[in-house]
């Protein structure tokens, strides 16, 4: 027992000891849950549109002031032709332009809106704003409800994804890497000629980035209520009971990463490249996945995070109970005991 | 001099076994896989229904929807509680609710109240997804109201193919990977092997040093990009828009700023790991403030104040002006100068940082 | 009964074979050497000794436990200190004594007294990062750190490389009072004094023993290995009386530690000037001043006519440098290594080529030229470094511990090219742990506590302190130290 104090403790001075990682380790969630949940929006904002016509009748500036008077478009310029009105777009000056025809007072000629179409989804949502605002149409047929998140809060969609992530971040790249490094630089041979068993050496090496694991999903849940206004709906024992078996998920992940790995630089970009960008990529943090080709769909169905992420926006935003999250929090556990069991059974006991 | 010291670099990455490979293999694969993960594209769409109505025209609705390749038709649902259920566990998307004497209310000229709920959790899901589906229901309501004089023209992306949008920021990605990541591990390599102090007592200028080590990354960045050239063409049949030349030239100025600050966060790190993640941290903030997956001019001012010292902001809005919409480079020049402004005076620090003599 | 019986090991890696059909066994209780040049598979044979590698074939009992079968008890009953021991850098001296303690089920104060000699030199340091210490202060603490428990059988693998000679003989004083108590030692050392302390050794070349016996009957067997005859130095007469290093009142201070404490020294054009000291004495941080690599805190200095502290770009150009840890490229071959640093010295194409052809073969390095240089042995490394750095034909080369852990042979060699170097006018400065180098140089300084202590060719420090040999003024000026209490 007094061994593996201080074998908790010798771990957790390497972590402590290396300020500017530390800092890093903390500072990363907040910045990210900052830009998450103010600066990376997609709302309709500031769009600058240029007004095409050849003559301006009161109209024609009637349409044009409640486009000005909306908080989504911003008339930048008025020219006589869509021409120029391309010329400047394409020298991006501008992101559309609403085109008048040349009878649009009479009312015989419609409006033509000339779109920057290089994002495609948000070109699109300019022009459904933008006809909104012209046609003016009276009261809608179909009344749209946003279930969860009537804001349309992009915060409540990224939250579960960092947690996704980070804990990922930390428990796997951090205990590979420190595995290795022992490794690498053979205090491993001494800790295995000595009397102390292997499990616990691994045991006491991963308690600390558990803590820290820990420490890093409060401080998310922290924010996210408190800063971000994320409501959190769900229980939280229950959201760090699945938490928990996430994070041994990852901690077995970089048990099993430092198996492979020689060096350290090996492990990182193991981590980096093989664990991080699918997870970044296929776990439906960023990009949705059922809008990727079926293969792919299949790819991340083995990337842990697409799970914990999916069941963490239910048991946090939309404030269900735990038996609607039970496939995900099955498969999780399964997949926690696979790694778990392999990356042991793969630990070496001796050198090569 | 400095020709040995370059020389030196490239002996070192080719014997590495490792680095060439994945110089090679990973833009290949990023190129082949990313575009169709990195698609924002609202499709597949699942709609469950609850029919209050039971009416032929009601029936007639739900047929569209059925046709519509945006959505996936779950099924009808006897209540909306049983469809919340389902929106729940996530086997569905959207709820339409269509009212009792809906057909009625249709023939007798008086318009039905239809609900959409939608799951909104990730919010442009949600908002577009309702906006579909609203536009599917007043088609079905009032067939003639749609066709009003507005008409849409979208350049450069006619059909809204989302890799357009997504693959020029995708070159953006690999050259902050490939020539931030390996510089950073470059020095402290050095410092942990001993070699650097070996350097240190010849008389190496500091910038020649430097530079060596940056210009083995502007070639790797010029390889990149032919690559990525290539694979847009050949697997997605994308071509750059405007000149070729103003793509490499972006990249060579975005590879600049990249490995000096790979470069600067080298020297000032004792260990890999601090590096890794000091240049980890930066990226992904410089990365997702950059505009690359949401508009800058949607975010709060403060936020977007920080695009003004954001290369990867700069190089975003130039490459998708040059590859998407055919730019010149009097449309980019502004961009240019940023980013070669910001890069100089990287490359600068990255020579002030070194430190031969303590 | 004997504590390890070694029957017929055979161990490779791929197509090299490491250890051959390897037959020897050691009594309890005893100290028995490991002897043999680098690369001869001493590493290997600990290895499998202490149940970290399997044997391809033979078997091998330790303290009457199988190494295969019986992993558990095995490492319940050794101690094992690996060649490139190396603590956590990022904990303090303390910290890692205490981690290693509670390791090995101790604790510091229990194994106080068995580590005490050495200990207590580096005590006073107990709250700085193991990191920051000095080459051969870590190998102390490593010491401490797998001498603080007792095992059964204990493996220690040149231990004391880098290490100086006073705490070498405090290490050989410990391992009797170990014996004493019925410790089984196995060690390995390229010292020839420490391999006279065995009571028996196995001389290990490329992997097959090719002697056992005492030590006298085996340095005597293998003499032309182990006991090369010394070399002459012809005294150049004609020197000129030119100072190229000129130190005056130099000072490094860490904090209000002072590493280099006001030193003064000069150094004439020509000569060897061997720069003597103990651990931590300050050796390699008034050399690093002197190459340009760090700014005194005071005191001036000039190299080669340029000053130390405005002009170390101006010096770096007219010196070549060996650091204590081996600085080539280990990726890079022979050749290109040398392309490389004679690039940057700014050597013409055509001068490199005629000079690195005679330089290969001088080392007899021919058929090698294209070989990585991290396949080479240690010796070779180390002989390829040196040349390496006079290759631009510096005025002053710097030298520190160029020869730590390399067999005889290899030295001697080595000292062949120094003096070949010092024949051509290059000015040599090194230091050394190797008291039989510090013979060889035309003089030396002895520092101890960053002052220097003692100055002059080895004949006159002899005659001042009254004693027989280097070996014997050093240990005699080390003792000294005030900074060990």
């Amino acid at each position: 027992m007094k061994q593996f104090l201080s074998f908790v403790i010798k771990e957790a001075r390497h972590i402590l000891r290396d300020k500017r990682t530390m800092l890093i380790l903390f500072v990363m969630p907040v910045v990210l849950m900052l830009i998450f949940g103010f600066a990376i929006t997609n709302d309709v904002r500031n769009v600058r549109t240029v007004v095409v016509t050849s003559q301006m009748d009161p109209q024609t500036q009637a349409v044009i002031n409640r486009l000005a008077a909306s908080e989504y478009f911003t008339i930048t310029t008025a020219v006589a032709t869509p021409r120029e009105a391309e010329q400047l777009i394409r020298s991006q000056k501008a992101d559309m332009a609403v085109v008048f025809g040349q009878n649009f007072a009479a009312r015989k000629s419609g409006v033509q809106f000339i779109v920057d179409g290089a994002d495609p989804n948000m070109a699109q949502q300019w022009t459904n704003y933008a006809t909104g605002i012209i046609a003016q149409s009276p009261q809608p047929i179909a009344n749209s409800k946003l279930l969860y998140n009537p804001q349309m809060r992009s915060a409540y969609n990224f939250v579960p994804a960092i947690m996704g992530v980070l804990l990922m971040l930390v428990c796997a790249m951090m205990t590979s890497i420190s595995i290795v490094r022992e490794k690498e630089q053979g205090t491993m041979e001494v800790l295995l000629v000595s009397p102390v068993r292997p499990l616990m050496i691994i045991i006491a090496k991963v308690i600390p980035y558990l803590v820290l694991a820990f420490v890093i999903l409060s401080t998310i849940l922290f924010m996210a209520r408190f800063v971000l206004d994320v409501p959190l709906q769900g229980s939280l024992l229950w959201i760090f009971v699945v938490s928990t078996i996430y994070i041994l998920l990852a901690l077995s992940l970089g048990l099993l990463i430092s198996n492979i790995a020689n060096s350290q630089l090996m492990a990182l970009l193991l981590s980096a490249m093989v664990l991080l960008m699918p997870i970044v990529m296929l776990s439906g943090m960023l990009f949705p996945i059922e809008s990727m080709p079926t293969i792919l769909q299949w790819v991340s169905a083995i990337v842990p995070p697409r799970y914990y992420i999916a069941a963490m926006r239910k048991l946090m935003v939309m404030g269900v109970g735990i038996t609607a999250v039970a496939r995900e929090v099955t498969i999780l556990s399964a997949m926690t005991l696979f790694l778990l069991a392999v990356s042991l059974k793969k630990f070496k006991t001796r050198l090569e | 001099m400095i020709k040995y010291l370059i020389q030196k670099e490239f002996i070192q990455i080719r014997r590495n076994g490792f680095l060439p490979r994945l110089i090679l293999v990973f833009p290949i694969v990023i190129m082949c896989v990313m575009p169709w993960v990195m698609n924002q594209e609202v499709k597949n769409i699942r709609v469950d229904v609850v029919d209050n109505d039971r009416s032929s025209l009601s029936q007639q609705l739900v047929h569209s929807i059925e046709a519509s390749n945006y959505f996936i038709f779950c099924g009808q649902k006897p209540t909306y509680q049983v469809a919340l259920k389902d929106v729940e566990t996530s086997r569905t998307d959207i709820i339409l609710v269509i009212p009792p004497h809906y057909s009625r209310d249709l023939t007798n000229g008086r318009q039905p109240q239809v609900l959409i709920a939608a799951n909104a959790v990730n919010g442009t899901k949600g908002s577009i997804g309702s906006a579909y589906l609203s536009q599917i229901v007043t088609a079905n309501v009032a067939p003639t109201a749609i066709q009003s004089k507005v008409s849409a023209l979208f350049l450069y992306n006619k059909h809204l193919n989302y890799k357009v949008f997504m693959i020029p920021a995708l070159f953006g990605i690999l050259l902050m990977l490939m020539t931030g990541f390996l510089p950073a591990l470059n020095i402290v390599g050095e410092k942990e092997k001993g070699t650097i102090e070996q350097i240190n007592v010849t008389p190496v200028p500091k910038w020649s040093f430097i530079l060596a080590k940056l210009i083995p990354y502007w070639l790797i960045a010029i390889v990149l990009i032919t690559i990525c050239l290539l694979l847009s063409w050949l697997v997605y049949g994308i071509t750059c828009q405007g000149n070729l030349l103003l793509v490499y030239l972006l990249a060579m100025f975005l590879a600049l700023f990249f490995s000096s600050l790979g470069l600067i966060i080298s020297n000032y790190s004792d260990t890999m790991q601090q590096a890794i993640f000091v240049m980890w941290f930066f990226v992904v903030c410089m990365l997702l403030l950059s505009g690359l997956f949401t508009p800058v001019r949607s975010m709060p001012h403060l936020a977007y104040l920080t695009t003004y010292i954001n290369p990867m902001h700069y190089f975003i809005d130039a490459i998708r002006t040059v590859f998407v919409r055919g730019g010149s480079f009097h449309a980019i020049t502004h961009q240019v100068l940023a980013l070669l402004a910001i890069g100089s005076f990287m490359a600068a620090w990255a020579v002030q940082s070194y430190k031969k003599n303590s | 009964m004997n504590a390890i019986e070694v029957n017929h090991i055979t161990k490779g890696y791929g197509k090299v074979k490491a250890l051959d059909d390897v037959t020897f066994s050691v009594t309890r209780g005893e100290v028995f050497g490991l002897i043999g040049p680098d690369g001869s598979g001493k590493t290997t044979m600990y290895r499998i000794l202490c149940s970290l590698l399997l044997p391809e074939a033979g078997t091998a009992m330790v303290d009457g436990f199988d190494v295969v079968k019986q992993m558990t008890e095995i490492r319940k009953r050794v101690g094992y200190m690996p060649g490139k021991f190396s603590l956590y850098q990022d904990l303090t001296v303390q910290e890692n004594l205490e981690f290693f303690a509670t390791l090995f089920g101790t604790t510091i104060d229990e194994g106080y007294d068995s580590i005490k000699a050495i200990y207590s030199q580096i005590e006073r340091f107990r709250d700085r990062k193991a990191g920051a210490l000095s080459g051969g202060m870590k190998q102390k603490l490593a010491l401490s750190c797998a001498l603080v428990h007792q095992p059964s059988v204990l493996f220690l693998d040149e231990p004391t490389t880098g290490v100086d000679p006073v705490s070498r003989k405090e290490l050989w004083e410990m391992l009797a009072g170990l014996k004493q108590r019925g410790i089984t030692i196995l060690a390995s050392t390229p010292y020839l004094d420490e391999v006279r302390r065995c009571e028996h050794v196995a001389f290990l070349d490329c992997g097959r023993i090719r002697g056992i016996g005492t030590p006298e009957q085996i340095l005597i067997e293998f003499a032309d290995i182990f006991n090369p005859s010394g070399i002459e130095h012809a005294k150049t007469a004609d020197r000129i009386d030119e100072n190229v290093i000129e130190v005056e009142h130099l000072v490094k201070a860490f904090g209000s530690f002072h590493a280099v404490d006001d030193i003064s020294f000069s150094v004439k054009r020509g000569e060897i000037f061997g720069f003597l000291g103990a651990n931590g004495a300050g050796k390699t941080t008034a050399m690093r001043m002197l190459t340009g690599l760090s700014q005194p805190t005071s005191g001036t200095g000039k190299v080669a006519g340029y000053d130390i502290r405005t002009q170390h770009e101006q010096i770096k150009k007219h010196i070549g440098y060996m650091s204590q840890k081996f600085s080539l490229y280990e990726d890079m071959t022979v050749a290109e290594n040398i392309r490389l640093f004679a690039g940057i010295y700014g050597m013409k194409k055509e001068e490199v080529r005629g000079k690195m052809e005679a330089l290969l073969r001088q080392l007899r390095f021919e058929d090698h030229a294209n070989d990585l240089v991290g396949s080479l042995p240690l010796g070779w490394k180390q002989k390829l470094a040196f040349s390496v750095s006079i290759f631009h034909e510096p005025a002053i080369v710097f030298l520190d511990e160029p020869t730590g852990g390399v067999d005889p042979a290899t030295r001697r060699q080595f000292w062949e090219l120094i003096y070949e170097a010092a024949s051509r006018g290059i000015t040599v400065f090194v230091t050394t742990h190797y008291m039989d180098e510090a013979e060889y140089c035309d003089r030396i300084s002895i520092m101890v506590d960053g002052k220097i202590s003692a100055m002059g060719n080895p004949e006159e420090l002899k005659q001042r302190f009254h004693q027989p040999d280097m070996d014997h003024v050093f240990t005699y000026l080390a003792r000294e130290a005030k900074r060990g209490d």
